[in-house]
């Protein structure tokens, strides 16, 4: 973040506060003692453009990212899933973003799906994201802002995005070109085509902490 | 005189030494990491976050001490408090805060409790040696580092004054960061002396506590309540700063024009300098105070005298307490002062661009200004720019050398007239002018090298 581009966001109204929506699950609430904490790797924020907010990471994200050794947040912005409307656009969600980053234990990675990876370029724009995913990126804004503290960024689509004017727009930005995986954008949250995705974004994590 | 330990000093190699562990040093080291130096943080105390931990021997708090700045004017820029807290968070929830960030960014593994560094001396051209001032019975540890930062605070040494007869004083007298409780104030007739934050602040528990309180003030100051048209008022007044300079001037009178009628009521002459150059008094409840009787508002002290205390208008009182609301003077002890362009008679430093040692580029202060906002934005911003510049200094020389130019032209711009002789306006800077000198430095830091 810039200075100038703080001292900017100091002087215009803040959103509307709301309590959001949060889900969260840490290896140790898995019960399985073939699962290790491991307390140098980074938390993992995930938030989604899908209606459901938080929930939709329920059935196997959290899990599986808790069972990789990490603890495994997800926030539902205002207006999804248990969170309530409020004024306020992507600027607004991704406040909602970095106040759920803030009060997650340590630096988290920004896993953010959909509308939610344009959240989380915004969000990481202003606060030192560990890492930023972007899966299967929507409306993603023309320029994001340079990633505070310089994290490594991944952008995984679809075979089917992978020439999408999206995923050039993220290879631009941040010069990194995209993982594609197989199945459809839309299902990514359970199945084995998830399974797949989720996979792969957890072993380019692995090394990184 | 200290007697060092015969072992040669540990070599630390390219690794950055912070002094002290409150906000300024947390923020120091954080960005150092975040910029891939290596960190040792030396803390005297046993806690972290500086004066704003009461369990730190030293704490100025007084009691119920909250934020004069907003939170979204106070918090750091790239971890923001949570958006449910008040406007202006206690002293408590800005511990909380600062714990947070420390534990949110693993800086305790940084951080060496209960290590005062004694002293840092430059050796082999521009690094340091940095000797830790030895715990009971073991010797003094010496390290050397690429690079000290020094991020003491300037809130430890209180500035007393000493009128006529004082010594003689036969009443109680407590500096403000003594008075750690309230309930010291029931019952009492007190003088508050100072018309600072701390002074007003304390004041207005006297006067809903003490039996009776006076207030003495040498110079008046801006009083600006926390609200203005309805919005923090550090927030409201720093919107208008980003509009044309006419514009601002009409706006800013207009939005002040309330607050400076009510403290003309009081007898409070506004100075006519606005409120944004030195710390302004930020206190909606004090002028009430003053308007229900409940705070009494005198002049200088003149003198002491057995039990009683004369003021300069020639009225007298016989207080139980006397509360010196003084403020701290700066004194940084770890560095011999010619390092940090403290000369001849000014015990006040000199740094370049408020941050930089003018004589070792290697050395840095953080936190060392006063600039009438929230001063944890701004320490961001200073430890931002020196990360960058110890990087550039070590790859670029020739870039640095320039940089070092920039720098010695840019420092002149945000001095403040000094306009009165407490110490605390010696740190004082413009807020706007020094940001966007800050701004100015960053940029200059971050651009691409040409090749
Ligand atoms: C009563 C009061 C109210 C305030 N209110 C506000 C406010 O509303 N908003 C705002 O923005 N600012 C406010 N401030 C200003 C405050 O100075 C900053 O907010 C900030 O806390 C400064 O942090 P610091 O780290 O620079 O200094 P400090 O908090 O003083 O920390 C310095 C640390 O260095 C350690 N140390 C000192 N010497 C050595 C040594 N030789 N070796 C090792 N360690 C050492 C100390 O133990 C301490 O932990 C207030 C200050 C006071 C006194």
């Amino acid at each position: 973040m810039s200075l100038s581009a703080w001292v900017r966001r100091a002087r215009t109204p803040a959103p509307a506060p709301v309590a959001r929506e949060f889900a969260f699950l840490e290896p140790a609430d898995l019960f399985d003692l073939e699962i290790k904490d491991d307390p140098e790797a980074s938390p993992v924020l995930c938030c989604t453009g899908d209606p459901a907010g938080a929930a939709a990471f329920n059935a196997l994200w959290l899990k599986r990212i808790a069972a990789s050794g990490r603890y495994a947040g997800a926030v539902s912005v205002r207006g999804q899933g248990g969170t309530p409307a409020a004024e306020g656009g992507v600027e607004a969600r991704a406040h909602d973003l970095v106040q759920a980053a803030v009060t997650v234990p340590r630096q988290a990675v920004f896993i953010g799906h959909r509308e939610g990876a344009s959240w989380a370029a915004l969000a990481a724009g202003r606060y030192p994201a560990a890492g930023l995913v972007l899966v299967s990126p929507r409306q993603f804004p023309k320029q994001p802002p340079k990633p505070v503290g310089g994290p490594p960024v991944l952008l995984v689509v679809s075979e089917s995005e992978a020439q999408s004017k999206e995923a050039q727009a993220v290879t631009d930005a941040y010069g990194v070109a995209p993982l594609t995986f197989a199945g459809s954008p839309d299902e990514v949250f359970k199945g084995a085509a998830a399974e797949g995705l989720l996979d792969a974004i957890l072993s380019w994590l692995a090394p990184k902490k | 005189m200290q007697e060092y330990s015969s072992q040669a000093a540990y070599d630390r190699g390219e690794a950055v030494c912070v002094i002290g562990a409150g906000a300024s040093g947390l923020i120091a080291v954080k960005n150092l990491r975040e910029n891939g130096f290596e960190v040792d943080c030396y803390e005297r105390d046993t806690v972290l976050g500086g004066l704003w931990n009461p369990q730190n021997q030293h704490s100025p708090l007084y009691p119920n001490t909250h934020l004069v700045t907003s939170r979204s004017q106070t918090e750091i820029p790239d971890f923001p408090m949570p958006d449910d807290w008040p406007d202006y968070p206690s002293a408590a929830q800005m511990l909380t805060y600062l714990t947070a960030y420390a534990k949110h960014f693993g800086l305790s593994e940084h951080i060496w409790y209960g290590s005062e560094i004694s002293t840092i001396e430059p050796v082999e051209g521009s690094r340091f040696e940095v000797i830790v001032k030895p715990a009971a019975g073991n010797a003094a540890r010496r390290l050397r580092y690429a690079a000290v930062i020094i991020a003491t605070g300037h809130h430890w040494a209180p500035n007393l004054p000493a009128y006529p007869g004082q010594d003689q004083y036969r009443g109680t007298v407590l500096h403000s960061s003594q008075l750690k409780d309230a309930s010291r104030l029931r019952g009492k007739q007190v003088l508050v002396v100072g018309g600072g934050n701390s002074g007003v602040d304390i004041a207005c528990e006297a006067a809903v506590n003490a039996a009776g309180c006076v207030h003495s003030v040498r110079r008046d100051s801006w009083h600006l309540p926390k609200y203005l048209g309805g919005e923090p008022a550090d927030y409201a007044l720093a919107r208008l700063g980003s509009r044309p300079k006419f514009l601002r001037r009409f706006l800013t009178d207009r939005i002040l024009k309330g607050p400076g009628r009510l403290a003309a009521r009081m007898g409070i002459d506004v100075p006519d300098h606005g409120p944004t150059g030195e710390e302004p008094v930020r206190n909606g409840r004090y002028l009430e105070h003053v308007g229900d009787g409940s705070i009494r508002r005198r002049g200088e002290v003149a003198r002491f005298d057995g039990y009683d205390v004369s003021f300069a208008d020639g009225t007298e009182m016989r207080p139980d307490l006397v509360v010196l609301a003084t403020g701290y003077r700066p004194k940084i002890t770890c560095a011999p002062p010619g390092l940090l362009g403290v000369d001849g008679d000014s015990p006040y430093p000199k740094l370049l661009a408020r941050m930089f040692s003018p004589r070792l580029e290697t050395l840095a202060v953080a936190g060392l200004v006063e600039p009438g906002v929230g001063v944890l934005p701004i320490v961001h911003w200073q430890t931002h720019a020196i990360a960058h510049w110890l990087h550039v200094r070590k790859g670029d020389p020739e870039r640095a050398a320039n940089f070092r130019r920039q720098v010695v032209s840019e420092s002149g711009q945000y001095e403040i007239e000094p306009s009165g002789a407490s110490p605390r306006h010696q740190l004082a800077v413009d807020a706007e002018a020094y940001l966007a000198s800050l701004g100015r430095i960053i940029d200059t830091l971050e651009q691409e090298p040409a090749k």
